[in-house]
This record gives C-alpha cells, structure tokens and sequence, in this order.
C-alpha cells in the first residue's frame, strides 16, 4: 500500500506511535536501509575496486576455481570488477536498489557457491574476493569458513536491502517524489516500513 | 463513493501509474549502468590480448616462454615471479641442486619468468617490467647472471619495486651494454612477459614459484625435484 492510496495521504502520513513497537520501526527502518545500502556499497565498490588494476590476475583467480576454460575465466574476470564497480556506485546513489539488491545477492549467492566448491574439491586457494587471491603456497592453509561466515553477513545486508529497499537520500525518492530526509512533520513514507512497492496489491486496491 | 473519494482514487491511480513508470526507466537506467561496466571490462580485456610477441634470444626448443640451460633428458621447468618471496627461497634453498644436476647433464633446466604478482608493486606492474627485463638480459646472454641479480635485489611485496634506471643499472653490474639500457626503455619484451605468464596459467600454474618435472608439477623443495628427476631418468 502507497501513502497515495492511504485516504489520510491527502492531509499528510499520521505519525508513527513512537511508543509502540511498529511505530519505532517505521521510524528507524528508513535509517537502516541507508546504513545497509552504503555498507554494500563500501563492500562492492572495495571488491571491484582492488580488482580492477590487474584484469589479469582477476582472470587468473577466478581460474584458480578450476569452473570454466582459460578464456572464459579471463573475460569474466575482467568483467567482473567492473560490474562490482557498478552495483557499487548504484547502492550509493539508490538508484533501483530494490533490482541492484538482487543482483547483489544473486552475485553474493553465486560467489558462495564457487567457495563451496572450492572447499568441497579440496582445491587450496584464496577465494580471491577482495583482490589477492589465487592459489596458495605451500604451507598457507585456506579461510573458506571465514569467507563465507563474511559472505553470509553480506547476504544478510543484501537481503534487507531486497525486503526494505526504501530509505532517506535515495536517487530512487527523488524519482518517486518521496523526501529524502524526515524534515519537521514529514515522517517516513507509508509503504516503506513494509516495503509495499508490490503492483498486484496496488492493483488489488484500485479494484476494492 | 462520494464525488471527492471518486476524485481521490483517480489521483491515487494515475499517481501510482507515474511511479510504475519512473521505476521503470530507474530500473532501465540501472541495467544500462551494468551493461555498460560489463562492456568496458571485456573491451578492456579483448583489447589487451597478446597478439604479436617479441621473443628474446636462446628461448628453449618449441617452448619459447622459457630460457633453457644444460643439456639433459629430463626437462625441469621453473617458473618464477621476481616479486615472490617464496621464489626467492625456492631459489636459495634449491639453486646448489638444480646446477649440480645440470652440470651432470641430467637435466635441462628451462626458467620462466612470470608476472602474476603485478597489483603488488603499487600499480608500477614489477613483476612484468623485471620479467621483460629479463628478456633483455637473455639477448645480452646474461640470462643467469641477471636472475640471480633480481632475486639478491628483489623488493618487498607492496612496495613500487625498483624503478626501471636501477633496473638497467644491475644490468651494467652484470656486464650487461647500453643495448640492455635501450632494450628496457623500449619495453620490449613486455608483451612476451605477458606471453610467458599466459601460456604458464593454460598449463595450469596458478601460484609462484611452479616446478614440473617432464611437465609433472612436483613440490617446489630441491628434495622433490631430485627425486622426480632419480624417476625419470
């Protein structure tokens, strides 16, 4: 439901009940989104960034997990810091976050998987997630739980950012005329505590 | 439904039409942003394929991103980035062993020198520009001499490494002319420096320093390689 559908949009959203549970949510849930949106967004634009000098070894790294052809790793990794780079610079502005999330996870999923796989094949490589990486020397041991203990925590970011993609200072607010921050009387925008961006409830609407 | 709340769910309506449209082109805008970094990667990475490559004097037989020394059966290869420090230690630890089994002749000790450390030098890319300069130092026959000087030189990881002046520098240490000077100025074997590193990781080096024995990967101690070569002889 959308704060335009709400009969009480017209005067204004009711201020949330500081008192109560939901109330107190509704208010801090925006503040929340924009903490995990720039913290995704340090993760990424750090990953593609220590990357992105040395295509190369990028390449090379991602052959390290033995998944694909020579050539083919090559070019994903050289793709890949870049593309980092990118959902990087869309979770700072919060533009489409609620795709560029899910992008996020889906990359976050699929680098967990190539962990997975690593650990499962015994194969002794740095997952090579923030540069570095490769194969180890003799006697490094690899720190695939710590990897993907971090990466876990990455999903969990990535996966709020999926179910409360609304927050203050977002690209995404100026294109919806929505604030971008909570001046005097504005409160946090009906819809976004619950992430109601939905299109078949607001369709369920127009239809009641 | 009074008239005012008719009027109402028509604004809701067109007002939630206009936001499906702007999320819309946020999205379109979004992919473009995505398309376009991945576009720039692999136009990045399409363009800087090896095609043409120099390649330094007295390369091994039918393998020329190597320089082979001695003249026995059984071939060790070496391949080494002058960045790693394990590679200076497996040259410490090892370097007695291999030349006595060349000396022997039984073995043909062929050295690689590759550049996969190249993002720790602080973006001077070492361990290409000392790998090329090695490839300057085999036209000048200094091949062995000039490895051995890289190592007792090599920099620590992280740090710029050292710049190109020293690098012809060590070479005149070693007896090496101004061709050597010209050789590095003109980055001549840079692109066979890439050639070497390329061809190592399509046979499946993916750390440094990487031994085989008759193609074999065996451990990078003089302990393994004497026992590889004892086998295969």
């Amino acid at each position: 439901m959308t704060d335009h559908e709400r009969p009480t949009s017209v005067t204004g959203t009711p201020a949330p009940d500081r008192a109560s549970a939901a109330g107190r949510w509704r208010l801090a849930q925006p503040w929340l989104t924009v903490l995990v949106r720039l913290g995704l967004t340090a993760v990424w634009l750090v990953a593609g960034g220590a990357k992105v000098g040395d295509l190369d070894h990028s390449g090379r790294v991602v052959h390290a997990y033995q998944l694909m052809p020579y050539d083919v790793a090559m070019a994903v990794g050289a793709v890949l810091p870049f593309v980092e780079l990118g959902v990087g610079l869309l979770l700072l502005a919060g533009l489409a976050t609620r795709l560029t999330a899910a992008l996020s996870t889906a990359m976050l999923l699929a680098f967990v998987g190539g962990i997975i796989w690593a650990w499962s094949k015994g194969l002794t490589i740095d997952c090579g997630c923030f540069g570095g990486g490769g194969e180890l020397a003799a006697g490094q041991s690899p720190s695939y739980l710590a990897d993907l203990l971090r990466d876990a925590g990455f999903l969990a970011m990535s996966a709020f950012l999926l179910r409360w993609p609304r927050g203050w200072l977002a690209a995404d607010n100026w294109l919806r005329g929505d604030p971008q921050l909570p001046t005097g009387a504005a409160v946090p925008p009906a819809g976004w505590a619950d992430s109601d961006d939905d299109p078949h409830r607001t369709s369920r609407q127009e239809n009641r | 439904m009074s008239k005012r709340s008719a009027g109402q769910a028509m604004a809701a309506t067109l007002a939630a039409e206009k936001r499906r449209q702007r999320t819309f082109w946020a999205s379109l805008i979004a992919v473009a942003v995505l398309l376009v970094a991945g576009i720039v990667g692999y136009g990045v990475y399409a363009s800087n394929k090896v095609d043409e490559v120099n390649v330094p004097k007295g390369t091994a037989q039918g393998d020329d991103t190597g320089i082979p020394r001695g003249s026995g059966k059984v071939k060790v290869d070496v391949y080494v980035d002058f960045m790693c420090p394990a590679c200076r230690q497996f040259e410490a630890e090892a370097k007695a062993t291999l030349n006595k089994l060349v000396d022997e002749k039984k073995i043909t000790l062929v050295t690689h020198p590759v550049a996969i450390l190249d993002h720790a030098s602080k973006g001077t890319e070492y361990s290409t520009r000392a790998s090329a300069a090695l490839g300057c130092a085999a036209d000048g026959g200094k091949f062995v001499e000039y490895t051995d000087v890289l190592f007792a030189r090599q920099p620590e990881e992280l740090t710029p490494g050292l710049p190109n002046d020293t690098l012809a520098e060590l070479g005149r240490g070693v007896g090496l002319g101004p061709d050597f000077t010209t050789c590095i100025e003109s980055k001549r074997y840079r692109g066979w420096a890439r050639h070497v590193t390329e061809t190592a990781s399509r046979r499946g080096l993916q750390s440094t320093p990487h031994v085989t024995v008759n193609d074999k990967k065996v451990e990078s101690n003089s302990a393994a390689i004497t026992a590889a070569v004892a086998a295969s002889q």
